[in-house]
């Protein structure tokens, strides 16, 4: 079966939808604290985007759940849907506009690339793989390297982004692939393997060995233009069979003796290392848009099974049980929206933090996500397993294209020992709350408008610890304010409480856990976990405190609260998950709930 | 800050930093050599840089996350920041 051709009067504007909106200086509307920046206001139309890329489940739409499918039965690139996100100016979205793009806000990319994955992550990640491949140029590289890559990518060119080798994958500094100087530049050795578009990227941005001995100042980048190689000098590997994104070109990019020009260096010589794990930062922040629209998509699916499939006399929705696996499924979905959405203004407002906020993010999204998969896929049934039937298969393709993502640009893993890494930080900073509060109220409030990101202000390791947790206990007291004056209730303002405490005595073990380095024990990898729960709840409750205009809805805070602090609470004390039922019944007749985070994507 | 404030804490500096190393790579103080780097002691490049807020703390003073990778042994750190505080080029005599 090949997919139906479109019809030749589809969607093709004459202007890209991903083009700049210019925004003016517009100092008056910004804190005092950042006034003298520029403030961005949102600059990309997400719902001509969407609109544009089609309903899914038209098989004529530019993105449909039937091309993807006959794509990942090929294990075909899908190409032409590629084509489709060039031609409506997605790439523009990859390049900053000081380079010549429309990437003014981290939040539009966000949400961009999640409605892309909600159709098809296949898809999301091959196209979107080309914003990691160029991260490092945006945060190291020259002004005219930077413009010229842009101009590159607005033009169409996939970049790839080559970290990993065989053998030793995140362990970054064990990287074998050496770069000598020479005159003119640098002869480069050795591969790249398992690097997402290795094979179709144009240019390659590589980390590579510049001092034989290594270390963390051992390395350095290169972006390299396959263009501009002697065709003999360089090697792809074979594309590797993939559990899922069967059609995403996973392959391996070799070097032999291949002469680099000087002028393909980013940043300085021995930079390598501290560039890559500030783009990662960036990249660990909007991958998580890879799992919400993954998360979007197999909830529609399941909701949509649960109200009309029939059983025993009823439909499957009216179950008690099934009620409130949904309700608990939404729950699980908004707080994961919440975390990132958060992280991605935060890259604007709270720069110095993002070593943390991003760790979490790329550790606690994915994994809601995964979690919220396998429910769905309980509820569907067999419905979930099926390739051809349902929606062309499109749940279980979704299910298995995103095991990735709690793996690949640093796993849930590698996340958390990236959270362990500043244990020692986030205890010291906790009890005297160092960070700046503005930063995280900024993030929080979602009608302000975002100062242009300054990734110089990324730091590979925070500072002033985490101001997110450390506002809890300021966060829950507004909170009971706002109930002790009538405008919440006191159950509402109890749960923050409760959190609050969960987030105190976290830190008090911390402060207490002995030092773990290479070789954190599992109860470090818990700890993490608490803390990104923690986290999480707190970034519900403060985006709840900081959008009061948009409505008193407490439901979805209830929700959402509830949600984490099962998790936190010990085996013994049971939690009463009756606001998943009342989450679902709302959501159901359709009221307007949910968090205004949601705002643009729904 | 001037080095002739500084010199007197320079021992107490070094000896800090020694039980600071000792403390994240869970060994005694006198175990650690200043003269060796810092990742010999099994301390993950990234996890070292903890060392700079404590750093930060202990001298009242700002430095770049990565000061210790740019001066991987104790013997290097005081010596950069003797350099940044404008003290003397005098260096800590080893053992």
């Amino acid at each position: 079966m090949t997919p139906p051709a479109r019809p030749a009067a589809s969607v093709e504007p004459a202007v890209p939808v991903m083009s700049v909106v210019p925004t003016g200086p517009a100092a008056s509307t910004a804190p005092a604290a950042h006034s003298a920046r520029v403030v961005i206001a949102m600059t990309v139309d997400l719902a001509e985007f969407d609109r544009a890329l089609g309903d899914p489940f038209d098989p004529a739409a530019p993105l449909s759940f039937a091309r993807s499918a006959e794509s990942d039965r090929r294990e075909e690139f899908p190409a032409e849907m590629c084509q489709e996100l060039d031609r409506l100016g997605m790439p523009r979205l990859y390049v900053p506009v000081e380079h010549g793009g429309a990437l003014a806000r981290y939040d539009e990319l966000l949400a961009a690339l999640r409605l892309v994955a909600r159709r098809d992550l296949t898809v999301a990640i091959g196209h979107g793989k080309t914003f990691l491949g160029g991260a490092c140029v945006w945060l190291a590289g020259r002004p005219e390297q930077a413009r010229a890559l842009g101009a590159d990518i607005v033009a169409g060119a996939p970049v790839a982004w080559g970290l990993t080798e065989r053998g030793h994958g995140s362990d970054l500094l064990a990287g074998t692939m050496a770069a000598t100087t020479e005159a003119g530049g640098y002869r480069v050795q050795g591969e790249k393997w398992l690097i997402n578009n290795a094979t179709r990227g144009d240019l390659i941005c590589l980390l590579v060995r510049t001092r034989p001995e290594g270390g963390p100042r051992g390395f350095s980048l290169l972006l390299v233009d396959k263009r501009r190689l002697p065709r003999d000098r360089y090697r792809h590997l074979p594309k590797v069979l993939t559990h899922g994104i069967r059609g995403a070109d996973i392959s391996g990019f070799g070097m032999d003796d291949c002469p680099v020009p000087a002028d393909a260096l980013v940043g300085v010589e021995g930079g390598g290392l501290e560039t890559v794990l500030k783009a990662l930062q960036l990249t660990r922040t909007v991958c998580t848009a890879l799992s919400l629209g993954a998360a979007d998509q197999a909830l529609r699916l399941a909701v949509e099974h649960a109200a009309r499939r029939g059983l025993y006399g009823r439909t499957l929705v009216d179950l008690p049980h099934v009620r409130r696996t949904l309700g608990r499924a939404y729950a699980s979905l908004f707080t994961a929206e919440i975390v990132s959405v958060f992280a991605a203004r935060a890259l604007h407002t709270a720069p110095e933090e993002t070593s943390v906020i991003s760790a979490v993010a790329k550790a606690y999204v994915p994994s809601r996500a995964d979690e919220l998969i396998m429910t769905c896929g309980e509820l569907l049934g067999v419905r979930g397993f099926l390739t051809e039937y349902h929606e062309h298969g499109a749940f279980q393709k979704l299910d298995r294209d995103h095991r990735v993502v709690g793996i690949f640009d640093g796993s849930t893993f590698v996340s958390r020992h990236a959270l362990i890494n500043q244990f020692p930080l986030l205890a010291r900073c906790h009890p005297a709350a160092t960070a700046d509060p503005a930063g995280v109220e900024h993030a929080a409030d979602l009608t302000a408008p975002l100062p242009a990101p300054e990734l110089d202000r990324l730091s590979l390791m925070a500072q002033g610890g985490c101001g997110l947790t450390q506002g809890l206990v300021s966060a829950a007291r507004d909170l009971r304010a706002l109930a002790v004056a009538g405008h919440a209730s006191a159950w509402l303002a109890g749960l923050a409480e409760e959190l609050s405490a969960h987030c105190d005595l976290l830190h008090e073990e911390l402060a207490q856990f002995p030092p773990s380095s290479q070789f954190a024990p599992p109860e470090a990898f818990a700890l993490a976990r608490r803390f990104e729960l923690c986290f999480a709840g707190a970034a519900a409750l403060r985006v709840w405190l900081h959008n009061l205009r948009s409505g008193h809805d407490e439901l979805w805070l209830e929700a959402c609260l509830v949600h984490i602090l099962r998790s936190l609470r010990p085996a013994e004390m049971p939690t009463d998950e009756e606001v998943f039922d009342r989450l679902f019944d709302a959501l159901r007749s359709g009221a307007s709930v949910g968090p205004p985070t949601t705002k643009g994507v729904r | 800050m001037h080095g002739s404030e500084l010199a007197p804490m320079e021992p107490s500096l070094r000896s800090w930093l020694r039980e600071r190393v000792a403390h994240y790579a869970r060994r005694e103080p006198a175990d650690i050599d200043p003269s060796v780097s810092l990742t010999n002691y099994g301390l993950d490049s990234v996890y070292a840089l903890s060392l700079c807020g404590d750093l930060e703390d202990h001298l009242g003073v700002v430095l770049e996350p990565t000061v210790v990778w740019d001066h991987p042994t104790i013997e290097a750190l005081i010596a950069h920041v003797e350099e940044m505080l404008g003290g003397s080029s005098r260096r800590m005599d080893a053992g």
